[in-house]
């Protein structure tokens, strides 16, 4: 009897042990995430993915903060406060960096972030089951334009300029989302700006003119291919492009302008689009240059505030108060909508391919179409301006003074001086002074480190990839 | 599940029927050497199967072949006692205790062993070491007790858990901690919801042959609590109250006053006028100008107070000088009151107790509160069924304010803040405009957010017994650990992290499910000079984690801290988060004639953590044991009592990899435009699995002299395939992926001895010394090496090895920063000087650069002491007891992030600064270690280097207490059975070099910031009744 109890419990255990648990007690999913295969699976989950690359593009250490302030205090006309400012961007300013700091790592990981999340959607937009071509068309061109605008900021920012040598190394290419081998080399920037290039023209067939300007479409595409082709001084395709993206668009009233660049208008190419719910609150360019509500850390060089005409509606732009900065300009270009951050950030504006169209017709020697685009920018900030009547160098320097006076503030200064490989002078104000010409060594300042944690990650990659000064 | 639970239904109804048919009956009744009965004890017929066990009142019926056979009692606590039958039917035995086996007994994996058969490196903490310490959790009264196991409480923030690593780092990245096993169950959530004072004893399992049974949890060692349980007898109630107070540990290094910060700020504006070329007389002006822009406050009586050399002009008023560090840290009280009841009969047995903890913190904001209850019971319902239950119940509010580098961290504010900085102004408000951390005012914001964490914790284990025979018993356990926690900070709408949104909320409510079934059956059986026995078991658990979170911003009435005054909703946050695993685990020991003892175990693990291609995991180990001393040819020495050796080798594996790592994921939230937006967040790796540790330890144990006890340990234990986020190109989108690549090492020695000095009737006197030295090494890496912020990994180098710039000290010429080039290092490729090279002017005849991007990193040490341990020291005089426990560190060293911002040479003005900056470079102070000081300094002298690495070693009187046992005839006389007075204190004095508060900082040796560590000494009474 004992024997065959101790046989029914041994039978009873062994069958609990042997047969176990299914299958489904071991293969467990998250419930706040969705498995990457099942992305591709709808429509309207590729969508989603489509929404986060903006998201992406939007975040503070890309285009939503660092890229815009560091677009305009590693140049002449603007600064970050050096004090009151928990020590933002001071050494950005100062043009002192080192590859491990993280206003050189951050941007760079973000930039590559989204060409990663738009590399997925590019490769397998065409086979989502239940998307119409145009629907297919329509993810694959606004992801490659998202693609383009990276790769287009991340080579300006860790290259030397494409005017200045096509051939040196910059940065990193890759538009393949199956690739797992952790070594890419540096691309040449002609092979960076060809891909970037040949993504707009795709894209700009793949998209048509959409009414909501939070996303990219045709018309902000070719924008976009506008600055590229400026950056690879092919005048006569950057001037063609500027002028199919501003066509049909008007400028924003003076009125409009003093609103404060939070909200889309007339002008407006593409914005990113924050919304009251959804912002990057103190890390938004309102935060750092209204003069109350947040860090309000920019100012404005006083020689630079000099160059505006007392008739020009912008210099408007420039506050002394005395409660806030007793030794600077303030800034109030940029303001809050009803709450800190909630602000829409304009990226791409009509007046920008004005610019860009009366350079190129300078540099193409159609010195009228050239002044008569200088003009009509002029003419709103300032009604009773003469239209220039110079041509050559010195048109070409009024419509450089006029991307300064126009676009400051909007993340512009950095590259145009890096560009045209003009001469780096502080002057006035500045609290860290600094000057050189295009054949000075430190002119290495204006190009950003390769991140230390890519070369130490990169197998393909080592110190001697570094750019130099670094 | 429902089949287990049809199982154990199986099993509760089997006994009902129980039957046996035999010729010869014997009664009989067993009792003890006071004569009070005995139930429960066994009585096997030896070499047969017939058994028996008394009943309540030690009554027995055993019926037997035939009266020539022999009885084998045995009885817990009791020597096992042989009797012939001689044909009587009637066999009536005494039993006499046996307080030597009792002592020998120890938990372990799955159960209990003798000391003496054990084969694995396992040490035992006793309660009187854990009891009444002034410290919220028992973990940190463990540091310096048991070799191999390092204890470290990186803050003081009261109830924070310390991070406990058992023989070294075993991981790259996934968690190195132990295995924390509550009476037999793995536990789910923290163990600082535990009351010390309910452990009866702690088991630290440290080898293969010891923890290998836990499989896929037990490579970083596992840690046993075995909480109190009900004894036989009368019942016993103890009240124990206790009351302390704590402070700070240490004064750390000093800062400086409004004078000295205002006299240097002035002497940083001119010093960065001269750099840019200003005239002497322009860069006095710019000075005076300045100064106060800089400093934030003007903290003298005039307008006016610098001289033209920048120093306060004599006799000038300072009005404002604060000490922001007494302005946030305050003396804390820390109370322990607990009362347990204890009794039972022989059948069933009862412990209870109540617990109040309370530490009132020492830093503006922050405390604790604990409340805990504990119920065990165990019952013998007949012969062969016995059934438990242990319950813990706890309820505990903390108040914590952030640590890190943000603004409301009052622990950094205290050191930023400049002295001329006022706390309140002249209308007796709080003044919020400070330089450092603009408008997070410590003082004010302690009164105005709050920061506010509770937890109910309930942990119920219930167990089922079945003694089939005398040979087989089988054991039913289920247990349900459930923590609910919720969590609420709230920025006020003024000032602070809440001022830009009228005011913030944010709370979190989590609940943590973890359960654990498990069912083992057991087979032994003891010959004459062998004892044999098998395990048999199965396991299934799981956790549930689910969270809820929401915030709303802008607030309408101040002080007003719940979600329903916030006008704006933010994105809330639910999910639940899951892993399961399934085991089957076996285990055998075979011992020969008290000498040889030898033990093997496997365990097989599938987990949902595992990544597709590999699901299941199996462990397994082999221990000998063999006592020297019993061997014939041994010859008796008198000097020598007792040697045994134990070999061990095992592996087993660590699953703390997260719950989903393998797969390739989309997450929610990346919103845009107000669209709903999906963002790749995780690569997937589908062969991802646990990592998987061999260990093999040798370890000697020695009883000399009657006196001296030693046990010397030495392992090996190789990590391989550790979970390694391998950094990745950006080309690849992600940071990093998760892999199995690393491998790594950890050798190590570990001795321990106890002396007694004396023991005598009056007097009893032990010293006692462990020691512990590991070195870590890695083996493998996915890449060379990775540079990680402030360390190097490296294959051949440390987990924690430092890697940064070597500070050569400053150009006694200009002041400026000098850096050892180290052209040599593998920093850099080339081995070509830099065109700033030059030759130190100190004199090190090493080349030195002022460009700190020109010099190049080296290694410069590990945060890992090289040996570390403990002391103690008690002794007993009739009814005083004083008990000393010490604990060393030593050779490790600190990256001190606290001091290098002290030390910040200009580069953020408006903070404040250690005295040692007065130190700074000038033209008449050429030599110094103390750069030259220039506001908005851009010679990046206060960079990653040297400069800031200090050796950590120490030596801490952990803690001491003094008690006395009042007299009985004084206590029976208050109808008290014992009344006991103590005295014990927590950190009183540590020896060390150390800059900081505390050399006890988090185990990887940066500092971050968080509050140090607390000495605390306290008084408290012990009454019985």
């Amino acid at each position: 009897m004992k024997r065959t109890i101790i046989n029914l419990c041994l039978t009873a255990f062994f069958s609990v042990c042997l047969t176990g648990c299914s299958n489904d007690f071991l293969d467990l999913e998250p419930t706040d995430s969705l498995l990457e295969d099942e992305v591709f699976e709808s429509y309207v989950t590729a969508s989603s993915a489509l929404i986060g690359v903006y998201d992406q593009l939007g975040s503070p250490v890309f285009e939503g903060l660092y890229n815009p302030i560091m677009g305009d205090i590693m140049g002449e006309d603007l600064m970050i406060n050096s004090v009151d400012n928990w020590n933002w961007f001071v050494e950005v300013y100062q043009m002192n960096m080192l590859p491990n700091y993280s206003y050189v790592d951050n941007p760079w990981r973000a930039g590559y972030k989204l060409i990663y999340d738009t590399n997925k959607i590019i490769d397998n937009a065409a086979f989502i089951p239940d998307a119409t071509a145009e629907e297919a068309d329509r993810l694959e061109g606004e992801a490659r334009v998202l693609r383009a605008y990276a790769m287009l900021r991340l080579a300006r920012m860790y290259s030397p300029a494409y005017s200045k040598d096509p051939d040196a190394p910059s940065i990193l290419l890759n538009t393949d989302s199956e690739t797992t081998e952790n070594a890419f080399e540096r691309a040449s920037l002609r092979e960076v700006y060809a891909q970037i290039e040949s993504d707009l023209l795709i894209a700009v067939n793949q998209l048509s003119e959409q009414g909501d300007k939070g996303f990219f479409d045709k018309r902000s595409a070719r924008a976009v291919l506008a600055r590229v082709y400026l950056d690879m001084q092919q005048w006569d395709k950057a001037r063609d492009m500027a002028k199919l993206a501003y066509k049909g668009l008007s400028l924003m009233t003076i009125g409009q302008m003093y609103e404060g660049f939070h909200t889309r208008n007339a002008e407006t190419i593409f914005a990113i689009a924050y919304t009251r719910e959804d912002n990057n609150v103190y890390l938004s360019l309102p935060s750092f240059y209204w003069p109350v509500g947040g860090y309000s850390s920019m100012r404005a060089n006083n020689d630079f505030v000099n160059i505006f005409s007392n008739a020009d509606a912008r210099k408007n732009f420039f506050l002394r108060i005395d409660e806030i900065d007793p030794d600077r300009h303030l800034i109030v270009k940029f303001g809050h909508n009803a709450q800190v951050g909630n602000a829409e950030r304009i990226s791409i504006r009509a007046a920008e391919m004005l610019l860009i169209e009366a350079e190129c017709e300078t540099e193409l020697g159609n010195f009228t179409a050239a002044q008569d685009a200088l003009y009509l920018v002029q003419r709103r900030s300032n009604p009773g301006v003469l239209k220039s009547v110079a041509t050559g160098q010195e048109l070409l320097e009024e419509v450089l003074l006029e991307r300064r006076k126009e676009l400051f503030g909007e993340g512009f200064r950095w590259y145009d001086i890096k560009r045209r490989q003009l001469p780096f002078v502080r002057t006035g104000d500045h609290w860290a002074v600094l000057s050189f010409m295009a054949s000075d060594p430190d002119y290495y300042r204006l190009t950003f480190p390769i991140p230390q944690s890519e070369i130490d990650a990169n197998e393909a990659l080592d110190n001697s990839d570094q750019n130099t000064g670094y | 599940m429902k089949r287990q639970l049809h199982c154990l239904l199986v099993f509760l109804f089997l006994g009902v029927s129980y039957l046996h048919a035999q010729s010869l009956t014997i009664e009989g009744h067993v009792k003890d050497d006071n004569g009070g009965a005995l139930p429960g004890v066994n009585i096997v017929m030896e070499g047969g199967n017939q058994w028996a066990v008394t009943d309540m009142d030690g009554y027995y019926s055993i019926e037997v072949p035939d009266g020539n056979v022999k009885l084998v009692f045995s009885y817990i606590g009791m020597q096992t006692h042989v009797e012939a039958v001689n044909n009587r039917t009637l066999v009536d035995v005494v039993l006499t205790e046996s307080f030597e086996e009792l002592e020998s007994v120890i938990v372990v994996a799955y159960g209990t062993s003798t000391k003496e058969a054990y084969t694995g490196a396992a040490s035992v903490v006793e309660n009187e070491v854990i009891e009444n310490r002034p410290v919220s959790s028992f973990e940190k009264s463990l540091q310096g007790t048991t070799p191999g196991l390092m204890v470290s409480s990186s803050s003081g923030q009261p109830g924070a858990s310390a991070t406990v690593r058992i023989r070294g780092i075993g991981s790259l990245s996934a968690s190195s901690a132990p295995l924390y096993v509550l009476d037999g169950i793995p536990m789910s959530g923290s163990v600082t919801d535990i009351n010390p004072n309910d452990i009866e004893s702690v088991t630290v399992l440290k080898d293969a042959a010891a923890s290998s049974l836990y499989g896929s949890r037990a490579a970083n060692g596992v840690i046993l609590i075995n909480t109190k349980t009900g004894k036989a007898g009368s019942t016993r109630i103890s009240l124990t109250s206790q009351l302390g107070v704590s402070e700070r540990i240490s004064d750390g290094y000093a800062l400086m006053n409004s004078t000295q910060f205002y006299e240097h700020t002035w002497m940083g504006l001119y010093n960065q006028a001269l750099i840019n070329g200003a005239s002497n007389d322009d860069a006095r002006a710019y000075a005076h100008a300045n100064v106060r822009e800089f400093v934030g406050y003007n903290p003298f009586g005039v307008e006016n107070p610098l001289d033209t050399n920048g120093k306060l002009i004599s006799g000038t008023q300072v009005l404002t000088n604060t000490d922001w560090r007494d302005q946030v840290y305050k003396t804390g009280i820390t109370q322990n009151v607990n009362l347990n009841v204890s009794g039972g009969s022989d059948l069933t047995k009862v412990f209870m107790s109540l617990g109040y903890f309370r530490d009132s913190g020492i830093t503006l904001g922050s405390d604790f509160t604990r409340l805990t209850n504990k119920i065990n019971v165990s019952h013998k319902i007949n012969h062969f069924l016995e059934v438990g239950l242990n319950t813990h119940l706890s309820y505990s509010k903390t108040n914590a304010p952030p640590s890190g580098s943000g603004g409301a961290n009052p622990v950094r504010s205290a050191e930023v803040i400049n002295a001329a900085s006022p706390v309140y102004n002249e209308f007796g408000e709080f003044e919020w405009g400070n330089k450092a951390v603009f408008d997070f005012n410590p003082v004010g914001l302690a009164e105005l957010d709050k920061y506010r964490y509770e937890t109910k914790r309930a942990v119920v284990n219930a167990f089922f017994n079945f003694k089939l025979s005398p040979s087989f018993n089988f054991r039913t356990t289920a247990g349900i650990d459930n923590s609910l926690n919720s969590g609420l900070n709230y920025y006020n709408p003024e000032h602070g992290n809440g001022a830009g949104v009228n005011g913030r909320t944010t709370t979190s409510n989590t609940d943590n499910l973890g359960w654990n079934i498990s069912n083992i059956l057991t087979y032994s059986k003891r010959r004459d000079r062998s004892y044999f026995e098998v395990l048999l078991g199965q396991e299934a658990l799981g956790q549930d984690f689910a969270l809820l979170s929401a915030g709303v911003t802008d607030f309408a009435v101040p002080n007003h801290p719940e979600l329903v005054w916030g006008a704006k909703p933010e994105q809330p946050a639910s999910f639940v988060s899951s892993w399961n695993m399934v085991s089957y685990l076996s285990q055998i020991k075979f011992d020969y004639d008290d000498r040889y003892f030898l033990s093997t175990s496997a365990r097989a693990d599938g987990s949902s953590r595992f990544g597709r291609n590999n699901k299941y995991g199996l462990f397994y180990s082999f221990g000998l044991g063999w006592q020297i001393t019993r061997e014939q040819w041994m010859p008796e020495l008198a000097w020598l009592n007792n040697a045994k050796l134990r070999l061990s080798y095992g592996t087993s594996g660590n699953n703390n990899i997260g719950n989903y790592a393998s797969l390739g994921l989309y997450g929610s939230g990346a919103n845009y435009g107000g669209y709903p937006g999906l963002t790749p967040i995780q690569l997937a790796n589908e062969d991802l699995s646990w990592e998987k540790i061999q260990s093999f330890n040798a370890g000697f144990e020695l009883h000399l002299f009657s006196r001296l006890n030693a046990s010397f340990e030495f392992y090996n234990r190789n990590s391989d395939g550790l979970l390694f986020a391998k950094p990745l190109s950006a080309g690849l989108g992600f940071g990093s992926v998760l892999t199995n690549l690393g491998a790594m090492r950890n050798t190590g020695f570990e001795a321990a001895l106890n002396y007694t000095l004396f023991d005598s009737e009056t007097s009893v006197s032990t010293l006692g010394f462990n020691i512990s030295g590991n070195t870590n090494e890695i083996l493998e890496l996915t890449t060379e090496r990775i540079p990680t912020g402030t360390k190097l990994l490296e294959v051949g180098g440390s987990i924690y090895q430092f890697y940064m710039r070597e500070w050569a000290g400053v150009n006694p010429e200009n002041g400026r920063p000098m850096w050892y080039v180290n052209a040599e290092s593998d920093d850099r490729d080339t081995t070509t000087l830099p065109d700033t090279a030059y030759e130190d002017p100190l004199g090190s005849g090493k080349m030195v650069t002022s460009a700190y991007r020109d010099a190049e990193r080296k290694r410069l040490g590990t945060a890992l002491p090289k040996v570390f341990g403990g002391l103690n020291y008690s002794y007993q005089y009739k009814n005083l007891e004083i008990a000393m426990y010490a604990f060393y560190s030593l050779g490790g060293k600190v990256y001190n992030n606290d001091y290098a911002t002290n030390m910040h040479d200009g580069t953020q003005p408006g903070s404040n600064l250690a005295v040692d900056a007065l130190d700074a470079w000038t033209p008449n102070n050429r030599y110094t270690d103390v750069p030259r000081y220039s506001i908005n300094n851009m010679d990046e002298s206060n960079q990653m280097s040297s400069r800031f690495i200090e050796d950590a070693s120490y030596l801490r009187l952990k803690n001491i207490s003094v008690s006395y046992h009042f007299p009985d005839k004084w206590t029976s006389a208050l109808h008290l059975s014992s009344f006991k007075a103590f005295l014990s204190a927590e950190n009183l004095f540590t020896l060390t070099n150390y800059k900081g508060f505390d050399p006890e900082i988090a185990i990887n040796g940066t500092t971050s910031n968080t509050i140090p560590g607390t000495r605390v000494v306290t008084i408290g009474l012990k009454l019985d009744l």
